[in-house]
């Protein structure tokens, strides 16, 4: 018994370089060789989809990507996945596409450039890129009130008076349905607050984890219609839409990584139990 | 005074009031100038701010260099990145595309020279194609353009480490700082293990009557804890195995009918098969509050959720206040007083 605990207190003070180690390891294993674990939808992320899939036929569906490429891991299997869904019905719904964050311009050519390879989508006839703006939630508040005065050209400086698409497209009260990818801020908080809840149109959210917390009471208050709860929840909207992707793929990782946190925090009360025992009884 | 104090305060107050009352007084004028221009003046400033921002952190860069304060050298190299960036974005197009009609193909140069000669090697091959410069403003994000380019290769890569980094700080962070020193601790360190294992894929394949097993076993320990007895510990934790064991027999769907009957019909093979089945076929789902998946979800809407929506109503209430008190000229910070 003495020897079990002398070899639980050595893995108690173990070095962090050995941490280190065995999390990358945990994390590069799975993704090298993926492992098929099971996906169970959680309702937050039915109700994404569900709001997806009850958008009427021929709509208009606003996108904002608010993130970046630390994010990018979590949140663009989302966007890629909203984006696929409003596509894969082929119901002639349009996107708009928009960005709180500079470099969320990037990340919407990115998934533009992955869905195009996907579906042949004409740009300006199922798709525009507005563009990023400076301004954070007074762009949203801009964007229900007149549109138009936020973007007066796209991000690919094309005037939106000439853009087929645009026509008709004054304020939010022209959508039917509005996603965002959301990082931080500005993100679903301000999209809640100045894009949804003044015009009543329909708002899912895909975040990081880290932010789900903060963001639940306006998912069951219904201000948002579910949200996509990090990797797992990217990973549960590939599976609600058939597409596996790589979101699922990195599920693996990320179960294996939780893990050996878990098991390393274990460890680490077990030795701090004994010691404070051993230090109790001398 | 008057410059610097007095009419700042004003227009503060002015414009806080008239932002305020806007959403009470019906009138098309004010509603025009709340929704429009007074979000178009705050994009204004928002915009020049980002200039500000940028020279506030030349200034701070510079300082550290020319003091050669700690970490110094980072400076260099921040400041170096920040003006390749402001010339490359600013001064140079670097991004001139190929384009040769008949094939439907294009291709990206970051010079206008190599896009010539890409041309001329093209036209000694007897193609035709011509070169289009992109457009100002457009240009720092045609694909295959420099811009684009340091994005992907550069600015990518590194944002996305620096964020990988974190779990391996949350890790050796956890494993050190995370102790159930005392019962709102031990409560935390539960609801993380809770949320951590139940919210990945891997949690829903543990069954609940694991974790029942396991919560005898902790309960032996506790019991041991408090009472220092043997007998008392082996009573309760062989009561609890054996009505773990007892709940989920009666959990299953195969009976000691079903049993039985395999037993008298099918023979002494198919008896054992389905007796093995009693044990094996346990559900992993119920009880559902010992199933991690449906626990975590829990956690997630019930006690998250109250903690969150408190903290958010405190917020909001701090919003008001603070908003109150620059609207009144008691907040004074922005104009340099404590």
């Amino acid at each position: 018994m003495r020897f079990l605990e002398n070899i639980i207190v050595k893995f108690g003070s173990v070095d962090r370089r050995v941490i280190f180690v065995l999390i990358g390891l945990a994390v590069l294993v799975p993704l090298l060789s993926p492992v098929d674990l099971a996906i169970r939808p959680t309702p937050s992320s039915q109700k994404v989809y569900d709001a997806v899939d009850s958008i009427p036929d021929n709509s208009n569906v606003l996108i904002s990507f608010d993130y970046g490429p630390s994010t990018r891991p979590e949140i663009h299997p989302m966007t890629l996945g909203i984006m696929r869904h409003i596509l894969s019905q082929d119901r002639g719904h349009k996107i708009y596409i928009t960005c709180l964050w500079p470099d969320g311009l990037y990340m919407a050519k990115d998934a533009l450039k992955t869905i195009n390879e996907e579906y042949d989508l004409v740009e300006h006839e199922d798709y525009v890129l507005l563009g990023f703006r400076p301004g954070n939630e007074a762009i949203v508040k801009g964007l229900a009130s007149d549109l138009r005065k936020v973007f007066t050209v796209d991000a690919a400086q094309n005037p939106i008076s000439e853009i087929p698409m645009m026509e008709g497209i004054n304020n939010l009260n022209d959508f039917q349905f509005m996603f965002t990818g959301s990082a931080g801020y500005p993100g679903t908080f301000e999209w809640v607050q100045y894009g949804a809840d003044p015009t009543g149109v329909p708002l899912s959210s895909g975040t990081t984890s880290i932010q789900v917390n903060e963001v639940m009471p306006y998912v069951q208050s219904g201000q948002l219609k579910g949200i996509l709860a990090g990797m797992p929840g990217a990973a549960e909207y590939e599976k609600l839409i058939e597409t596996p992707g790589i979101a699922i793929q990195g599920m693996a990782a990320q179960s294996y990584g939780h893990l050996v946190i878990v098991l390393f925090i274990i460890l680490g009360n077990l030795a701090y139990f004994i010691t404070e025992r051993r230090e109790r009884k001398y | 005074m008057i410059w610097k104090r007095y009419i700042p305060i004003a227009i503060v107050g002015f414009f806080g009031s008239l932002t305020l009352f806007g959403w009470f007084i019906e009138s098309e004028g004010i509603k025009a100038f709340i929704d429009d221009d007074a979000t178009q003046w705050y994009d204004i400033i928002a915009s020049f701010a980002i200039f500000l921002g940028a020279l506030n952190l030349l200034k701070l860069q510079f300082l550290k260099v020319l003091k050669q304060q700690s970490g110094w050298q980072y400076s260099v190299v921040a400041i170096v990145s920040f003006f390749a960036v402001f010339v490359i974005g600013f001064f140079m197009r670097g991004a001139f595309v190929v384009d040769i009609p008949n094939a439907d193909v294009q291709s990206t140069y970051f010079t206008q020279g190599a896009a010539e000669e890409a041309v001329n090697q093209l036209k000694d091959s007897g193609v035709t194609a011509s070169i289009t410069p992109a457009q100002w403003g457009a240009h720092i994000q045609t694909e295959g353009g420099l811009f684009k380019w340091m994005f992907d290769n550069i600015f990518t890569p590194l944002s996305a480490t620096m964020f990988a980094l974190l779990a391996f700080y949350v890790a050796s962070a956890s494993y050190r700082a995370f102790r159930a020193r005392n019962f709102e601790a031990t409560l935390l360190l539960l609801a993380g293990i809770i949320i951590m294992i139940g919210r990945v894929p891997l949690g829903s394949l543990i069954p609940s009557w694991i974790i029942m097993y396991l919560l005898v076993l902790v309960l032996g320990i506790v019991v041991n804890t408090y009472f220092k007895s043997r007998e008392l510990v082996f009573i309760v934790v062989a009561l609890g195995l054996l009505g773990v064991t007892a709940l989920f027999l009666y959990l299953d769907s195969t009976t000691v009918v079903d049993i039985f009957n395999a037993f008298i019909t099918g023979g002494v093979i198919s008896g054992f098969e389905v007796l093995g089945s009693w044990f094996t076929g346990w559900p992993i789902n119920q009880p559902s509050i010992f199933y991690l998946p449906a626990l975590q979800e829990w956690i997630y809407t019930v006690p998250n959720l109250a903690g969150a929506r408190a903290i958010m109503i405190g917020i909001g209430l701090g919003i008001i206040v603070t908003s109150l008190r620059y609207i009144f000229g008691l907040e004074k910070s922005y104009i340099g007083d404590q």
